[in-house]
């Protein structure tokens, strides 16, 4: 199991190098403070990449940039081959219709249904008949362990319940890239390990290139194809699973071994009372 | 030079914010054709609709008891000055064209500030801190598209049809005024309103409502957009979008009556 597992990553791996998504030199800044400081990075059609990082380490804005939500003012972020820095918001229009985004407070629409939610891409962006898009989004609940929810407010479920719907309406328009912001954050662990193997089975399913943006090492080891890990506004490692376990840096290390870090000889010697 | 700079960086704020408002309008006017019922599949008609019922519908009876108590106000002062000249025939006057030409679009505009704009800016500061703004940004649908277009077409056929009613409230108000008073019966006292009502003080009463309207969608909705902050930046954006809206609605009222003072007489 484990074996296959392994020779499928590879075969992901080394089959396409054709980049969907490519930042190079990214600096991004607000104000005085650095957020990111010179990122390249690239994510290849059909792989699952997951970029690991703490709290505060840019992440989360490194993913914007990649959503199209932020516009890179230094450096470059090119999405199948559309530079997001000069595009025009018509192209850009169109070139979310092939993205799903899922972001990390769900982020469903509190005044529609569920229902509603997943239909809407759907009844904004193509021209198929209600009745028709109606069963599509039972379908799309159904891929991700939804029944019955359609007519529920998104507050009327919970917090797991509510990721999963904002994943349905992310995967609406099957989209060739689907962005994921923290799936597991607030989550508890059997729950969390649901959408782990969601995101799996999606990656087993369909020809998806998934980004996803977290700090929990357990689902990251499990879902990755590739890891990028990010410190400070830097990407200190990228590479595969076994690169990064292998990966002799020391911050690195301390992250995987999830060690806190080390206090300096004058926090210590004042802890002793010294 | 501190003053100086003060100055300086206070000009430069106040002129961003009326750029923002006037790149947020005209991308508000290019989007609202989409909102013709004859287009798509009719659902920002449909969300139009629902808005209208929420700004002007149920504004209503709040509004009509403001205006009515504003018409009754102004007869009783004027009463008070205009009996001691034995001229109270002269509320008719004042009270008509009054509520008509200034305090009916502008009660109106301050009820909708109370009721929808404080609730618009809510509601559009909570969908940006959900991150339900970047949700539809996302899935390609622009939120001033979405979400500001159904609520500036509500406001624009809302108002002006509110501002009638609050008219309507004040000038019935004086009638009251003026029936235990002058012996006026109500159908006198309405015909004679309507006899020196020109049609000048009714459009200009509508431009102003067209207007006021505008600052208060647009407004309310800025405020919303760049709300920062949490739950805490919610509350703060809502203040802030009330004491904006009245202040340029104020202002937008004086620079219409003065306008309208010298150019249309």
């Amino acid at each position: 199991m484990t074996g296959s597992t392994t020779e499928l990553r590879d075969l992901r791996h080394h089959a396409s190098r054709e980049p969907v998504i490519s930042v190079r030199d990214l600096k991004v800044r607000y104000g005085e403070r650095t957020v990111l400081d010179g990122v390249s990075l690239e994510i290849y059609r059909g792989e699952t990449m997951v970029i690991l990082g703490g709290s505060g380490s840019g992440k989360t804005t490194l993913l914007r940039h990649m959503e199209g939500l932020e516009r890179p003012t230094e450096g470059s972020v090119a999405v199948k081959g559309v530079d997001l820095a000069t595009v025009s918001s018509a192209k850009l229009t169109a070139l979310r219709r092939s993205m799903g985004v899922s972001f990390q407070s769900a982020a469903m629409f509190n005044s529609m249904t569920v229902g509603d939610n997943v239909a809407l891409p759907l009844l904004e962006h193509t021209t198929l008949a209600e009745s028709t898009i109606r069963v599509m989004v039972r379908i799309k609940l159904q891929q991700v362990g939804l029944t019955h929810v359609e007519d529920l407010y998104p507050t009327q479920l919970s917090g797991g319940m509510r990721k999963r719907a904002s994943l349905a309406r992310a995967l609406a328009l099957d989209p060739e890239i689907l962005f994921f912001d923290e799936p597991s954050a607030g989550l508890d662990p059997i729950i969390a390990a649901g959408l782990d193997s969601l995101i799996l089975h999606l990656k087993s399913a369909y020809p998806i290139t998934i980004v996803v943006v977290t700090h929990e090492l357990t689902s990251a080891f499990l879902i990755a194809d590739r890891m990028c890990m990010i410190n400070e506004g830097r990407i200190l490692a990228v590479g595969t699973v076994d690169e990064i376990r292998r990966n002799p840096d020391p911050r690195v290390r301390q992250f995987i071994r999830r060690e806190a870090d080390q206090p300096s000889e004058a926090s210590s010697s004042y802890i002793m009372g010294a | 030079m501190m003053l100086l700079e003060s100055v300086g960086r206070f000009s430069i704020r106040q002129a961003e914010y009326v750029g923002r408002l006037a790149i947020q309008f005209w991308y508000c006017l290019r989007f609202s054709v989409r909102a013709s019922p004859f287009k798509g599949r009719g659902l920002r008609w449909q969300r139009t609709l629902l808005q209208m019922g929420d700004i002007g519908v149920r504004s209503l009876p709040v509004l009509c008891l403001v205006a009515g108590a504003t018409g009754l106000i102004m007869a009783l002062q004027a009463g008070a000055e205009l009996r001691r000249f034995g001229a109270m025939e002269a509320i008719v006057t004042m009270v008509g064209t009054t509520m008509t030409r200034e305090l009916g679009p502008l009660m109106a505009a301050i009820v909708v500030i109370g009721r929808s704009g404080s609730a618009i800016s809510a509601e559009v500061a909570t969908m940006a801190v959900t991150e339900e703004l970047d949700a539809l940004r996302a899935m390609a649908l622009d939120p001033i598209d979405f979400v500001l277009v159904p609520k500036y077409l509500a406001m624009l056929v809302m108002l002006p049809c509110l501002t009638v009613m609050s008219v309507f409230s004040g000038i019935l108000a004086g009638g009251v005024f003026a029936y235990f008073t002058l012996d006026l019966t109500l159908l006198a006292y309405l015909s004679r309103t309507a006899e020196i009502l020109l049609m000048r003080d009714i459009v200009s009463g509508l431009v102003k409502a067209v207007i006021f309207g505008s600052i208060i969608v647009h407004v309310s909705c800025l405020e919303g957009f760049t709300v920062s902050g949490g739950p805490v930046g919610v509350g703060h954006s809502t203040t802030s979008a009330v004491v904006k809206s009245i202040f340029l609605v104020v202002l937008a009222d004086l620079l219409c009556t003065t306008f309208f003072y010298f150019f249309w007489r």
